[in-house]
């Protein structure tokens, strides 16, 4: 699967690529409007993250160009935080997602993972690994043929962080997930930290140990 | 007290003392001159008497003219040459008269007189009366011209002072622009006008570019803040760290996290003062108010607080959606992380005209002045402070009004809508 980053920040998008690449996707990269509409003639991408405030534009045309060409292709956006006016307009252009800066890499990834599982585009809707396959249309989790009874907190943990595989996800990335702007709250890291012992004990029962690393006060890891 | 009413009382203070005094003055100054006349009237009817006497009138026929009385007997020998004068008065039906007397002897032909010269001073008396009855008339005439006088100073030459107190009293340092005041005709009145004119326009560039320069830091800083954080995620996937090094990974990511949180708040706040949240809707209050406490219900029930709303209307306000909903985020999750560690309470009460939230904590009463300031917090929290000022913030943008109390450990914030 093909990514287009468009970011105008070289650090940030050397991240961005670098982590992508590392989860499986094949990125290619732009840091002006002209060149990403270059590139886009030119290739066909699954997915283009786009940043709205480019040296030589707007994103925005970026968007535009895209949902006319390629109607097919998933869009996610990042913007500044004091840009809300570009966010809602590029949703409105047809935008899948979008991301406020700075976000989590592994969030990013999680996005990403969720468009290209709600477009449908690889025709699989399941995260597989060895004993334990999370169908993310039916919202099922299946070992070994059984199906685990998990609450939707538990769920959503799980599919965070299988969608991040072999990726320390921070304690901080793993809250905001699941909580939003509330996960600011001082007991949102006992929330966290009691759900993954439920997921792991969960887990455990049929077999499936050491699929959750805790690493020590920085986060978990998902370990297939 | 208004000036104009303090130097009121002082001229009308000054000008009834000085009318006491004129009075005091003019009636001494009168009677002194009504005596000398008088005694001058005596002195010529002795003059007369004396006369007559030596041409061979005889006692018995002076008769009184009108006004004098004149007594005129034998002595045996004269005994002083000197004038007396005296003044007593006399029951004259229900009046009393007043009589001023002249007493002599004097040696006419060898015979010895006693004489005596009275008038009546009840004319003088009279003039008197009339004379206070005029003075005091015309101090109260002159009172009352004084206070027309000072009205129409009030009115007409103090109006621009009254227009300049009303401007900046009126005058709002985010919203107007500098002030700027009508000419007038006296000096002192321009000078503060200039004055006052220069500080606020001082006062409007400080004031905005503090502003740019809080707005350029927050913007500028998000993208390093960004590089930083994914940099950070990124040394964070390394596998090779010792517990030291990953403690200090830990604490860079928080401390980053924070730096973040601050900065989104601040930018939040200038869109805010910006009115850059214009577009409103018609929001349901107690839907909205459901609908958050549902989402905030893991935090709710691992702090087993029991929250008990009370609503009485189907309240519908035209705010803006976003914005009520950061504000509604803000006050919950302070009633929340401030509440007990056990069995707290929350009651939100809603009706036409206010809504409450109440909730139980053992934080003591938070200093009213420093509530709402941007970077005050308690010992024990770490947010309150830019939580609360944010909550200001949006309450000022709805043209709400927001008060806080606190009563037996429950702290409760009312707002006005």
């Amino acid at each position: 699967m093909k990514i287009l980053i468009i970011e105008d920040e070289k650090s940030l998008l050397e991240d961005i690529k670098h982590y992508l690449t590392e989860n499986g996707y094949n990125c290619d990269y732009s840091t002006t409007v002209k060149s990403a509409l270059n590139k886009l003639a030119e290739n066909k991408y699954t997915v283009a993250l786009i940043d709205l405030d480019l040296p030589d534009g707007s994103g925005l045309e970026i968007i535009s160009y895209i949902k006319n060409t390629f109607p097919e292709m998933g869009i996610i956006i990042t913007t500044a935080a004091n840009s809300l006016e570009d966010k809602l307009n590029g949703l409105k252009l047809g935008a899948d997602d979008y991301l406020t800066k700075p976000f989590h890499l592994s969030e990013l990834n999680a996005r990403i993972y969720s468009l290209i599982r709600r477009r449908n585009f690889s025709g699989k809707n399941a995260l597989v690994f060895d004993g334990l396959e999370i169908d993310t249309t039916e919202k099922k989790v299946i070992s070994n043929g059984v199906a685990l009874q998990f609450t939707k907190k538990e769920y959503d943990i799980l599919v965070f962080l299988a969608s991040n595989p072999t990726h320390l996800i921070t304690k901080e990335a793993l809250a905001e997930n699941i909580w939003g702007d509330k996960a600011e709250m001082a007991t949102t890291f006992d929330f966290v930290y009691s759900q993954i012992k439920n997921l792991k004990r969960k887990l455990n029962e049929v077999g499936l140990k050491d699929y959750i690393k805790v690493v020590y006060g920085l986060g978990y890891k998902f370990k297939n | 007290m208004k000036l104009l009413t303090k130097t009121n009382i002082y001229s009308s203070v000054a000008t009834i003392i000085l009318f006491i005094i004129g009075i005091f003055v003019v009636f001494n100054f009168i009677f002194m001159k009504f005596d000398s006349e008088q005694d001058e009237q005596l002195l010529s009817a002795k003059k007369i008497i004396i006369e007559s006497l030596k041409k061979g009138k005889t006692p018995e026929q002076f008769s009184s003219n009108i006004g004098e009385i004149i007594a005129i007997r034998k002595i045996k020998s004269q005994t002083s040459t000197l004038n007396y004068f005296k003044e007593y008065e006399i029951q004259k039906g229900q009046d009393y008269a007043k009589i001023r007397e002249l007493n002599f002897q004097c040696l006419i032909n060898e015979n010895a007189y006693g004489i005596s010269v009275s008038i009546s001073l009840s004319q003088d008396k009279k003039i008197g009366e009339y004379i206070f009855a005029i003075v005091t008339i015309y101090l109260f005439i002159s009172l009352f011209i004084l206070f027309l006088l000072n009205r129409y100073i009030s009115s007409h030459i103090f109006s621009p002072f009254y227009d300049t107190l009303s401007k900046i009293k009126k005058w709002n340092i985010k919203k107007n622009d500098p002030l700027t005041f009508k000419k007038t005709n006296i000096d002192e009145f321009n000078l503060i006008n200039i004055t006052v004119q220069e500080l606020t326009q001082q006062i409007k560039t400080d004031y905005k570019n503090l502003k740019e320069f809080t707005e350029n830091v927050s913007h500028e800083s998000q993208t390093p803040l960004s590089i930083i954080s994914s940099k950070l995620e990124l040394l964070m996937q390394g596998t090779n760290y010792n517990a030291k090094q990953q403690e200090y990974l830990q604490q860079i990511f928080q401390s980053t996290q924070r730096i973040y949180k601050l900065n989104q708040v601040l930018i939040l706040m200038s869109r805010i003062e910006n009115k850059q949240f214009l577009a409103s809707d018609s929001i349901n209050l107690q839907y909205t108010i459901q609908q958050k406490i549902d989402e905030l219900e893991d935090f709710i029930s691992a702090k087993q607080i029991i929250i008990s709303p009370e609503f009485k209307t189907q309240t519908i306000k035209n705010i803006n959606p976003i914005l009520f909903d950061i504000l509604l985020n803000n006050l919950m999750i302070n009633a929340i992380k401030y509440n007990l560690e056990q069995d707290g309470i929350i009651i939100i009460r809603l009706d036409e005209h206010t809504l409450t939230i109440e909730n139980t904590s053992d934080i003591g009463k938070i200093e009213k002045e420093f509530l709402f300031e941007r970077f005050t917090k308690s010992s024990t929290s770490s947010s309150l402070g830019v939580g609360l000022s944010l909550i200001k913030k949006i309450i000022e943008a709805f043209n709400w009004q927001i008060t806080y109390s606190h009563k037996n450990n429950i702290h409760i914030f009312k707002i006005y809508l």
